[in-house]
């Protein structure tokens, strides 16, 4: 039984083998090859991983509905930054030299403005074999504000847009009258802060601000206790924080310590990772996050339901960040109505282009290129359905919605002032 | 005043971890004159070893038997490692321990993968002990601090008071001579280094679940260790409980109390809307660096006294 199996495996690698040969040696030109730059080793390489496998499985998803311009496949490209710049550098050459009209990336900000400005210089050298860059996380507002690039597109809401999402849902709670922040202090943490400011006196000027803290960023800060005990005394009833990684973990663990009578509205609150850090604290604190979607509401598309589904049947991951979809989907649509992959064509398709998401229809604005998106936020809770699962691991807690963010109230006026080629 | 008090006992409280990962270091320099640049890497060893044990056999066994195994490693990596290394000079033990680290989080991260694992506060001390100030305190964070303090004393009087310890400091200075009195020193390196991990173990056990265990932990507490017993004086036990006391009041006391600087420059004449360098400096208040400050405090020391507050030699 045991032989037998092999031999089927042996047949089924061998026929498998001849088939993807034969096939890529007559389309062999002709796949539609999109670059991924992302850290897939080093310490940040979970996450690169997975960004690598979402755009995989939303690429598969194309392939099998007969893939762009009648019958050509998409193919994802992975470029190994190990989350070093001048490795980003490097694979940008690689990608040159291998002759990519697309390149996709989006952990860390930082390595977008790379991508930004090598492709920038690049495309003006060489407008004959431009590229795009098509960006799934990397959220600095700069890069659709006074940064703008034709080149690049943005399928992300970036840092502005979510703080709005954050600060509507406050403004429907009437429980919520005094406010605490505390950011990181670097690039993002500082634009979410000023957005913050912004908002709050824009759109709910019956919060009061009674705190405002910058702290030392990526894990430095150990002790959160007298964060606490001043959030404590200002009689904050909110949190309102872009913390990530072990600078959020830690936060929530110590104000669970201390049983914190304070309810916590983050953008990053519902990482896996994150959640995976709070452990059994994430049971005692009100936590919120402000994303795509999340699998236990009622409402969301079957096209966004059915890709986080395949994700969890194949990687044993529960996934919600359906922006990948957006991106490889509208790519495909674009390539198709362009009637061709030259990079030009399909950055002028991409203009206004719309496509279905999980809460409506999302758009790339033409005027900065940064997608209009309705946002959900939702709150860590025990009353699921599907709980939040990675690596097969039962998690025993998951989201449910508070609320939905309309477009036009994730909608931001933009400073943009596009060179077109 | 309340205020004073209140960070003062918060300080305190988060001083003591940082003396329990720091006493394992200065005993292994003390004795040994390794700098073991792998020893908050122990330290995470020890949170995630607690993190395996406690999910079947609950936290006590753990917190038993985490730091035993930490122990036992630390003496292994002493005996069949860092001994050989050792004649070379302490260049090379240094440069070893320095690539441990690196090698050890490698390690975990292919056992326990890159997101942190739920290694939580065993649920019988997770119980409000007193409120003070609106904030509750677990009964945990006050066993914390007992078991710290019991480990103080306990190494305080076992290297001064007890044969073993005349036996180690004996060692350490007269390394020849007590060797020609019989006693196998490279056996006592090996189970002081062993002795030594096994501390930065029991630090990880009770402080993994409060700090959250994850790969990136040893990397972050790291370098504060170091300047817990440069500025305590490297090899002083004494030294590394008050620098240890010292640096989290500060971090405490920096935030609570949150100083600026933008009264001095005021009288200076310079407002708070200046343009270019000047702009970080007038509005830095003291609680957003409050966790670089201890580094301060190390270039200050080695500037000032080099030896630290109760060292017997230079760095």
């Amino acid at each position: 039984m045991r032989i037998f199996g092999i031999l089927a495996c042996v047949v089924g690698l061998v026929a498998g083998g001849f088939f993807a040969t034969s096939n890529s040696s007559a389309h062999a030109v002709e796949t539609v090859k999109i670059g991924l730059i992302e850290p897939l080793s080093g310490p940040i390489a979970a996450v690169g991983t997975d960004a690598l496998q979402a755009m995989e499985t939303a690429a598969e998803q194309i392939n099998t509905s007969g893939g762009v311009l009648g019958g050509r496949m998409l193919e994802i490209v992975p470029l190994d930054n190990a989350m070093s710049a001048e490795k980003t550098t490097q694979q940008l050459k690689k990608a040159v030299d291998l002759g990519l009209s697309f390149i996709a990336q989006g952990i860390g900000s930082n390595h977008a403005l790379n991508i930004i400005q090598f492709i920038g210089k690049h495309n003006k050298r060489n407008p004959d074999k431009a590229m795009l860059f098509l960006n799934h996380s990397a959220i600095t507002t700069a890069f659709t504000n006074e940064l703008c690039s034709f080149w690049h597109f943005r399928f992300d809401a970036n840092v502005d847009m979510k703080v709005a999402g954050l600060v509507t849902q406050m403004g429907r709670d009437v429980g919520i009258k005094k406010v605490y922040m505390l950011n990181q202090n670097y690039a993002y943490g500082k634009s979410f802060q000023a957005a913050a400011h912004a908002l709050i006196k824009e759109r709910t000027p019956n919060i009061e601000i009674v705190g405002d803290e910058l702290i030392v960023p990526f894990g430095k800060t150990q002790d959160f206790t007298p964060f606490i005990a001043k959030i404590k005394a200002s009689g904050a009833d909110t949190v309102l924080t872009g913390n990530w990684g072990p600078d959020l973990v830690r936060l929530i663990k110590y104000a669970a310590g201390a049983n914190l009578p304070v309810q916590f509205y983050t953008i990053y609150g519902g990482l896996t990772s994150s959640v995976a850090g709070y452990g059994a604290d994430a049971h005692k604190i009100s936590l919120k996050q402000i994303n795509e979607y999340h699998e236990n509401d009622g409402n969301i598309a079957a096209d966004a339901l059915a890709f986080g589904n395949a994700y969890l049947e194949k990687y044993k991951d529960t996934w919600y960040s359906d922006r990948y979809r957006w991106l490889v989907g509208m790519l495909a649509a674009a390539i198709d109505k362009a009637g061709s992959d030259d990079p030009v064509a399909v950055g002028q398709a991409l203009e206004g282009l719309t496509f279905p998401g999980p809460l409506g229809e999302v758009q790339m604005r033409a005027s900065d290129h940064q997608i209009q998106t309705p946002l959900m936020v939702s709150s860590l809770s025990r009353d699921y359905k599907m709980p939040i699962m990675y690596k097969g691991n039962n998690f025993k807690i998951a989201f449910a919605t508070d609320g939905v963010i309309n477009r036009e109230d994730t909608t931001l006026p933009t400073t943009c002032d596009m060179q077109r080629p | 005043m309340e205020v004073f008090v209140f960070s003062l006992f918060n300080g305190v409280l988060y001083g003591m971890l940082l003396f329990l990962l720091a006493s394992g270091l200065t005993l292994i320099f003390s004795m040994m004159g390794v700098l073991n640049f792998a020893h908050a890497s122990f330290f995470m060893l020890g949170a995630y070893f607690a993190y395996q044990i406690s999910q079947p056999l609950g936290f006590w066994s753990a917190l038993i038997a985490a730091p035993i195994l930490v122990g036992l490693l630390g003496a292994a990596v002493e005996r069949y490692m860092l001994r050989p290394v050792h004649r070379f000079g302490h260049v090379a033990e240094l440069l070893f321990t320095f690539g441990l680290a690196f090698v050890i989080e490698e390690l975990v991260q292919m056992v326990w993968g890159k997101v942190p694992v739920p290694y939580d506060v065993p649920e019988s001390m997770n119980i409000t002990a007193f409120a003070w100030q609106g904030l509750d305190y677990s009964a945990y964070r006050l066993f914390m601090l007992v078991i710290s303090v019991g480990i103080f004393v306990a190494l305080f009087f076992g290297l001064t008071r007890t044969r073993i310890g005349l036996i180690i400091r004996a060692s350490l200075t007269h390394p020849h001579m007590a060797a020609a009195l019989g006693h196998d020193v490279p056996k006592i390196f090996m189970w002081t280094f062993g002795v030594g991990c096994a501390l930065a173990g029991i630090a990880g056990v009770i402080g993994g679940n409060v700090l959250g265990t994850e790969p990136g932990m040893a990397i972050q507490l790291g370098p504060i260790v170091f300047v817990v017993i440069v500025v305590g004086g490297l090899g002083s036990l004494s030294g590394a409980l008050i620098a240890s006391l010292f640096i989290g009041i500060l971090n405490n006391m920096a935030i609570s109390y949150d100083f600026s600087l933008y009264p001095i420059f005021k009288e200076l004449g310079v407002e708070r809307n200046v343009e270019g360098v000047l702009a970080d400096l007038v509005n830095l208040t003291t609680g957003s660096i409050a966790p670089l400050l201890p580094y301060l405090l190390l270039v200050l020391m080695l500037i000032f006294r080099p030896r630290g507050l109760f060292g017997m030699r230079d760095v």
